[in-house]
């Protein structure tokens, strides 16, 4: 969202939620995710007084390094910031320790636990302890195990462990993973991570959804045409390869961020706003989702794979021309596919979901498309008749936005679309909250609302369980079609919605 | 409470004892353990208002220190019976003070230290301590100990979960006696809040004993003689002790719904061109006006220029009037007048209206009036208002009780004063015309 003036009433109002006196372990301390986005959006809690005074940050990870290395290098990445806000990062810092630990040697993780009594001491933190595993995906299970040997997960209302995705590779590793995670804990003491749930857009769309009475009359299959969900980067593989050439687009985006979007847009309405509630919804409404022809899954899915383009003042090199991608390699980095979801709100209404790197643009959004009116009473003055739709942009230029038909100025009677417009920017002014600085704060309230739980994860992955064994077994049935960077993805994706008669929105 | 296991049922003991016999318990129930490392809390907890009801037959007991629905209807009737002004709140002084004149012999059971809120016994305090004077200022130092667990399904029956509570209840003399051992009480490794669940104006020598730095001292600036209430604040929060003002956090709703309306950016700029704020508010306390005007004034950078008495016409108080100066030079014109209600609301000075009148150049004045949920806004809606471009919002009444608050404070707590809050104690205390 784009920063603009800061409404000087706003500062220091969001005081709604008091974090507990905890310490906060970061296993992966060294890596990128730390600096870039946990130890900044800590500081940002900090700076907004939503951490409590008893708090602490211990940060772990195979390097030998010290508490002032752990300070220095957190201060020296975020320099910027540190200049800007010196004596709060000074204040700030003192909360931030550091221990070497390899989790996978017990006598470390007797050593973490020594370290934390005496944390507790020093810092008055009660014996509150969130665990963020920011480590590679291969040692979630390895590392909460360890943590559970440790009895450092014994108390429920005490320890809490936050996962980073992806959690698991398929559906079957998903379970697995889960069957460890639980053995170790029970599931309200885990925090399964997904950075989308943290914009302030996908949570706007349960509110649109429940705290307004005109829309959950037409949210159904008797209003709406079809829905389409868009997730679309500018951005290549950068310096992802190692890890995107294993992933795909279907396993780093469909199966978390638009999943959890489709989720949210299609869920039924929660007896309450409560966490259980809530992820109990997305979980039914994900189990009813299916592939819309899963004996033959190529039918309504396209992989692509983006190849040179850009202009001669901005080349932009192909997948296969990116360092550390395989020249022959057959990932994926862009996905369309058609789904349904058997319910009875739902029966019948085609949902399209696609996501793409080095796209035109870097946007998403979801578009839900409501039926035509039953009679054409007016002339349109594009021609045809445009149905009514609603636009709820994720990012950027959050906000939503309402297509609908008026009379066109002049003599006679003839319609033509006009756009109702809601812009986070326009309304509210004040840039929101990094994804992390809300999921962290929630973590740390040891509030699981945007977080999945473990059913959610299964059924995503179950979804794609056709998909993903297709392309594992009989890759040529599901072809990567190469596109042109910066456009928007193979033709394949067009015809996916043209045997329908639908077009994807240009936006 | 939330639901606890009890490792000791309350018993009596004599004042001396206490200190010796809580350490005996922890060691031969807990194997040596302290109990929870999370905090002391310690409470003064007079219940004035509660203890003159029951003495006067109005409300049965026991005395709980808590305010419920019974106890807020008697004591509204009570303000009517007693001639007291409409606009006196439940909570205030003057009320607890008038029924003090009134003939009665009630007894009840006194229970106070002993009805703890789930709210505040979720943080599992490691100990709490409630000082509870009695009517009688002749009575004896009575000290009541007990000590809880939470319950094995919650937390599992582990000694670093536990704690105690102790009641020290007597006559005010008494609980002066009592101090030297309630240093005893609170360990020094852990931090301690003083809730001062009183009026500010009363025993200040035992305020100045038991909220030394660094305990977190927790107030009501509602409730006292306005001037006193704020210097204290002040002196306290200038003295490096963290601060925390129950009145000040119910202005959240009143804060929030003022920065609400100008968050769309296209209205931000009308607040540098403020010309004049309008404050009502219940009854005779000034207190929570002047630091919303305060804060007001801190936020868009106003300096306070001037300030005086206003006379309110017959039958209503003196309002406060003062002048700032805007940071390009202009001038700020601000007004907290009393107005009278029918049903006050529970605390003194609560806000019933607020106007906030911008002259941007070139364009036509915005006028944002709020009313609070509970009162009409006439005062503030007169005045030609009617040709500005209007912006009016409703605010809704906290629905928190007391108890809820705390919890807030004691979940996550600072040990330093809100800095918003600092300042606008400040500048409350200069707006105060002396």
């Amino acid at each position: 969202m784009a920063a603009t003036q800061t409404n000087p009433l706003r500062v220091g109002l969001r005081q709604e939620r008091v974090i507990s006196p905890q310490c906060l372990v970061i296993f992966g301390a060294s890596g990128d995710l730390t600096h870039r986005k946990l130890i900044p959006a800590l500081f940002e809690l900090f700076r907004q007084r939503r951490l409590p005074t008893e708090f602490s940050v211990l940060g772990c990870a195979r390097r030998p390094w010290s508490d002032d290395d752990f300070r220095n290098r957190m201060a020296e990445a975020m320099a910027d910031e540190v200049k800007q806000h010196q004596t709060a990062w000074q204040q700030f810092a003192a909360c931030l320790f550091y221990e070497p630990v390899d989790l996978q040697q017990d006598e470390d993780v007797v050593r973490l636990g020594t370290r934390l009594e005496a944390l507790d001491r020093q810092r008055a933190t009660r014996g509150n302890r969130t665990f963020y595993l920011s480590v590679s995906p291969a040692f979630y299970g390895s590392g909460c195990r360890a943590l559970a040997n440790a009895g450092l997960l014994k108390d429920p209302s005490r320890s809490r462990v936050v996962i980073e995705k992806p959690f698991g590779t398929d559906y079957s590793s998903a379970q697995s993973l889960n069957r460890v995670v639980q053995s170790c804990g029970q599931e309200s003491q885990i925090f399964r991570i997904d950075h989308y749930l943290g914009k302030e857009t996908v949570q706007n769309i349960l509110v649109l959804r429940f705290a307004n009475a005109i829309f959950e009359p037409i949210w159904n299959r008797n209003y709406i045409a079809n829905v389409q969900i868009t997730a679309a980067e500018t951005v290549g593989v950068e310096e992802r390869a190692g890890y995107y050439e294993t992933s795909g687009a279907l396993r780093d985006m469909v199966q978390n961020h638009l999943t959890q979007m489709l989720a949210l847009t299609a869920m039924e309405t929660p007896g309450h706003f409560d966490p259980e509630s809530i992820r109990s919804e997305k979980a039914k409404v994900l189990q009813a989702a299916r592939l819309a022809n899963e004996d033959e899954p190529w039918k309504c899915c396209v992989r692509g794979q983006y190849s040179r383009g850009g202009n001669p003042a901005n080349p932009m090199a192909g997948y296969r021309e990116e360092p550390g991608v395989n020249p022959e390699s057959t990932t994926e980095t862009y996905v369309a596919m058609k789904l349904f979801i058997d319910n009875w709100r739902w029966q019948g209404v085609p949902f399209y979901l696609r996501t793409g790197k080095r796209l035109p643009k870097r946007l998403s959004e979801v578009v839900l498309t409501f039926r035509k009116a039953p009679v054409q009473l007016f002339d349109a003055a594009g021609g045809t008749p445009t149905a009514n739709q609603l636009v709820l942009r994720i990012q950027p230029d959050e906000g939503a936005g309402f297509v609908f038909d008026v009379k066109a100025p002049g003599s006679g009677m003839r319609s033509r679309p006009v756009d109702m417009h809601f812009s986070y920017d326009e309304s509210f002014g004040e840039p929101s909250d990094e994804g992390y600085v809300r999921l962290l704060a929630d973590a740390m309230l040891g509030d699981p609302t945007l977080f999945t739980r473990s059913d959610e994860v299964e059924a995503a992955w179950r979804l794609y369980t056709p998909l993903l064994e297709l392309i594992e077994d009989a890759p040529q049935q599901l072809p990567v079609y190469p596109y042109e960077a910066r456009t928007w993805g193979p033709g394949a994706a067009d015809n996916l919605l043209a045997e329908d008669g639908l077009m994807w929105r240009r936006p | 409470m939330a639901p606890q296991l009890t490792l000791q049922a309350p018993l009596q003991l004599p004042p001396n004892e206490v200190p010796a016999y809580l350490n005996r318990l922890w060691s031969d129930h807990l194997k040596d353990s302290s109990g929870a490392a999370t905090f002391t809390l310690v409470v003064w907890e007079p219940s004035w208002l509660q203890q003159q009801l029951i003495r006067t037959g109005r409300i049965d007991g026991p005395i709980t220190g808590l305010l419920n629905g019974q106890l807020l209807d008697a004591a509204r009737q009570a303000i009517g019976e007693l001639g007291l002004p409409a606009s006196t709140a439940p909570t205030a002084p003057e009320l607890a003070w008038a029924l003090g004149q009134q003939p009665g012999s009630h007894e009840a059971e006194d229970l106070r230290g002993q009805f703890v809120d789930r709210a505040i016994s979720a943080h599992q305090p490691r100990r709490l301590i409630t000082l509870a004077p009695t009517l009688a200022g002749d009575q004896n130092l009575e000290s009541t100990v007990a000590a809880y667990c939470p319950l094995p399904e919650e937390r599992g029956l582990t000694a670093d979960a536990c704690g105690d509570v102790v009641v020290l209840r007597g006559g005010m003399g008494a609980m002066q006696q009592g101090l030297a051992m309630l240093q005893e009480l609170i360990p020094d490794d852990l931090p301690c809040w003083v809730w001062w669940n009183g009026t500010m104006d009363e025993s200040p020598e035992l305020l100045d004993a038991l909220a030394v730095p660094p305990r977190r001292l927790v107030v009501d600036s509602s409730i006292g003689e306005p001037r006193r209430c704020l210097d204290l604040m002040v002196q306290r929060i200038e003295r490096g002790q963290a601060v925390n003002d129950l009145n000040w956090l119910r202005l959240r709703t009143w804060r929030e719904s003022l920065a609400m309306v100008f968050d769309p950016p296209n209205r931000q700029s009308a607040l540098e061109q403020v010309v004049q704020l309008d404050i009502d508010v219940e009854g005779q306390h000034p207190v929570k006006g002047l630091m919303l005007a305060a804060w007001i004034a801190d936020r868009l950078g106003w300096h306070l220029l001037n300030n005086f008495w206003i006379d309110g016409g017959a039958g209503e108080g003196r309002g406060i009037g003062a002048e700032f100066q805007r940071k390009d030079g202009q001038s700020v014109q601000f007004r907290l007048m009393p107005v009278p209600v029918g049903v006050s609301k529970m605390h003194p000075g609560a806000l019933v209206g607020l106007r906030l009148i911008c002259a941007p150049p070139e364009r036509s004045p915005l006028c944002v009036i709020l009313c609070s949920e509970s009162g009409g806004c006439m005062r503030l809606e007169a005045g030609g208002v009617a040709s500005m471009e209007l912006a009016e919002e409703v605010v809704p009444l906290p629905n928190e009780s007391e108890e809820m608050e705390m919890a807030r404070l004691l979940g996550g707590g600072h040990d330093s004063t809100n800095p918003l809050l600092a300042t606008a104690a400040a500048l409350a205390a200069k707006l105060l015309p002396n």
